[in-house]
């Protein structure tokens, strides 16, 4: 049986709540689209293993609570994501306005070396449109970012956007990468390395789990 | 962990469901095969073997706990989070704040002449009757055991013996007539019969044993006495029969009270991102078909709003919204005849006075479920990060038992379904 994947690592989903993240990610990893999805509670989260140039890359993808209340909790995420979306809403105004809050917050909590691209979502409704394309660009250059505009309705820029995050994260950390190349037989684990390297013993998988 | 059957017991639908098939290589997967967690499988392979199961795409247990067991690690910092949030709620000032609430609603309500000398019965009504069973953890525990543990005075053999309840009497405390309860007890098995016959006995009065109530609650309540059964033992309902009237009127007078004295100020500065928050997540909910409905999306903003706005330390939180839906299911289920789905009933048909009940019921249930709840939802939510902190040490020691947690609240996450 083949290997399930080189490389393991996290993204995480962040913005105002009711921007479609949750459908952005169902559209990436099961490919379905709800019009109405149940908000979440807290925190959720989904993976999918991609092929980035050969690469097998297994990417855990955490969705967040965008309501302000759940912020002590989904930000205890945000330390241990290698990539972030920020997420905001082409029909509203005040999630792209709020943009601003979601990068300071990622400042703060997020590791350094954090790898960020900027989403405008729901470009499908072009009627409704409050911000324009080209806002989006100007905020993300602004950040240093990639921009993309999506619709998880329409399956619009959804792959792109979320394997462009991961070359990103990929090409962030190519000196572990470098090293998996000359020795590929051994699973590389972002995630793992970051931390403190905690293996499964083989025997049992003791991970902890509170989802 | 040495309970080998109770789990073959406990995850037998899962096993079933794995095709024969299957042979696990140690290390040709990722998260390496674990035999503490397969250690049944080899046991059925030979079983299950001769038919040939179609793989179908179920999400079983295994499934999961491969895909996931690489997810987590353990974060060094909950505990600065958990002190953190700990610090932040202050309760005496939560305490205050509510305490303040509703006195400044209490003196206005006297002004306005909604309260009578109720008010004094009501708060000594409160104080008995508070529902340990949504309130307390530690009661869940012991009202389930207790309940297994056979009545040492034979109480409830008597109480088997005693004559059944006229059933107008039961059926007038649920404001229904009598035809329509004698038309739900047709076609009950034996036992559900006699389980709704003790519900009655119990909920007819003069002063119904909430305890007994609780216990008999805990394997279900029958449909027919559910609404009531649910509004007693939420501490909304006196135990007491005859103050059982009275005490709904009250209450719906004063909830729509509460909208005419707060409703209008959705709108406001001040009380805008909660009312967005609100109009953001309703048409959210499930299920679609009752909730999408104009005249229920519309009580779900009363309901909610009005909540949010007499309960500042938390105001409206997300997921507080779904508590609102079993109640109005439930209540609504009243109105409707026992083959229809409460989800395709079409609430308009109803009659504004039933709906206005239904709403005010609602509203003050909820209201009693989040009181026992309210420091999940407060700042920092020091309540979610307790029991997450307690979960993770139940984890520690019972290794296998995290897995099925987080499998069953995946799976609830994943299909919540009304009913």
């Amino acid at each position: 049986m083949a290997k399930q994947y080189d490389v393991l690592f996290r993204l995480l989903l962040i913005g105002d709540s009711g921007v479609g993240k949750t459908c952005l990610l169902c559209r990436f990893t099961d490919n379905e689209f709800h019009p109405s999805h149940i908000s979440t509670i807290g925190v959720d989260f989904k993976m999918k293993t991609i092929d980035v140039d050969g690469i097998k890359v297994r990417i855990q993808i955490w969705d967040t609570a965008g309501q302000e209340r759940y912020q002590t909790i989904t930000k205890q995420y945000y330390r241990r994501a290698q990539g972030i979306f920020l997420v905001y809403d082409i029909t509203s105004e005040r999630s792209y306005q709020h943009i601003m809050k979601w990068a300071s917050d990622v400042d703060e909590y997020a590791p350094d070396g954090v790898q960020k691209i900027l989403i405008g979502n729901k470009a499908d409704e072009e009627h409704k449109r409050q911000v324009g394309k080209h806002q989006g660009m100007k905020l993300a250059e602004e950040y240093g970012m990639d921009f993309y505009e999506t619709s998880a309705c329409t399956n619009y820029n959804i792959k792109e956007s979320f394997t462009r995050l991961t070359e990103l994260v990929l090409m962030a950390h190519r000196k572990e990468l470098d090293g998996l190349r000359l020795a590929s037989n051994d699973e590389l684990n972002l995630a793992e390395l970051e931390e403190d390297g905690r293996k499964a013993d083989g025997t049992a998988n003791s991970k902890s789990c509170w989802c | 962990m040495t309970s080998d059957t109770g789990r073959k017991q406990f995850w037998k639908r899962s096993v079933a469901k794995v095709p024969g098939s299957i042979q696990h290589v140690y290390g040709a997967q990722h998260p390496p095969f674990d035999p503490l967690l397969h250690g049944t499988l080899s046991k059925t392979v030979q079983k299950t073997q001769t038919t040939p199961v179609k793989l179908k795409k179920v999400t079983t247990f295994q499934e999961f706990e491969s895909n996931t067991s690489d997810a987590w690690d353990v974060g060094e910092d909950d505990d600065e989070l958990l002190a953190m949030a700990a610090e932040n709620l202050n309760t005496e000032v939560v305490m205050e704040t509510a305490n303040k609430v509703i006195e400044n609603h209490t003196k206005l309500q006297e002004q306005n002449k909604f309260q009578e000398t109720q008010q004094v019965e009501d708060q000594s009504v409160k104080l008995e009757e508070l529902p340990s069973f949504i309130s307390s953890d530690s009661k869940i525990v012991k009202s389930a055991s207790e309940s297994q543990i056979p009545n040492p005075a034979g109480e409830r053999h008597s109480l088997q013996r005693q004559q059944s309840v006229p059933h107008q009497a039961s059926a007038a405390l649920m404001g229904k007539s009598s035809e329509q309860i004698s038309l739900n007890t047709t076609g009950l098995s034996e036992r559900e019969a006699f389980r709704l016959e003790k519900f009655r006995q119990l909920l007819s009065g003069p002063n119904t044993d909430l305890d007994e109530l609780r216990k008999l609650s805990w394997s279900g309540t029958p449909k027919p006495v559910r609404s009531i059964t649910w509004k007693l033992l939420s501490g909304y309902l006196p135990a007491n029969v005859e103050r059982r009237d009275g005490t709904l009127k009250r209450k719906q007078k004063e909830y729509f009270a509460f909208i005419e004295q707060y409703y209008n100020s959705r709108n406001d500065e001040a009380n805008q991102s909660t009312y967005r928050q609100i109009q953001i997540d309703i048409p959210r909910m499930s299920p679609e078909t009752l909730i999408l409905q104009p005249v229920v999306t519309e009580i779900f903003e009363r309901i909610l709003f009005i909540w949010a706005i007499r309960h500042p330390a938390s105001g409206y939180v997300q997921g507080i919204n779904d508590l609102v839906t079993p109640f109005f299911v439930v209540f609504i289920g009243d109105y409707v005849a026992e083959e229809e789905e409460v989800e395709n009933v079409d609430v308009s048909s109803l009659p504004e006075e039933v709906l206005r009940n239904i709403e005010a019921d609602s509203f003050w249930c909820m209201s009693k479920l989040l009181d026992g709840i309210q420091d999940n939802y407060t700042f920092a939510q020091p309540g979610i990060q307790k029991k997450v902190k307690m979960l993770e040490e139940l984890v520690s020691r019972i290794d296998v038992l995290i897995f099925s947690v987080a499998f069953l609240i995946w799976k609830m996450a994943s299909k919540f379904e009304i009913n």
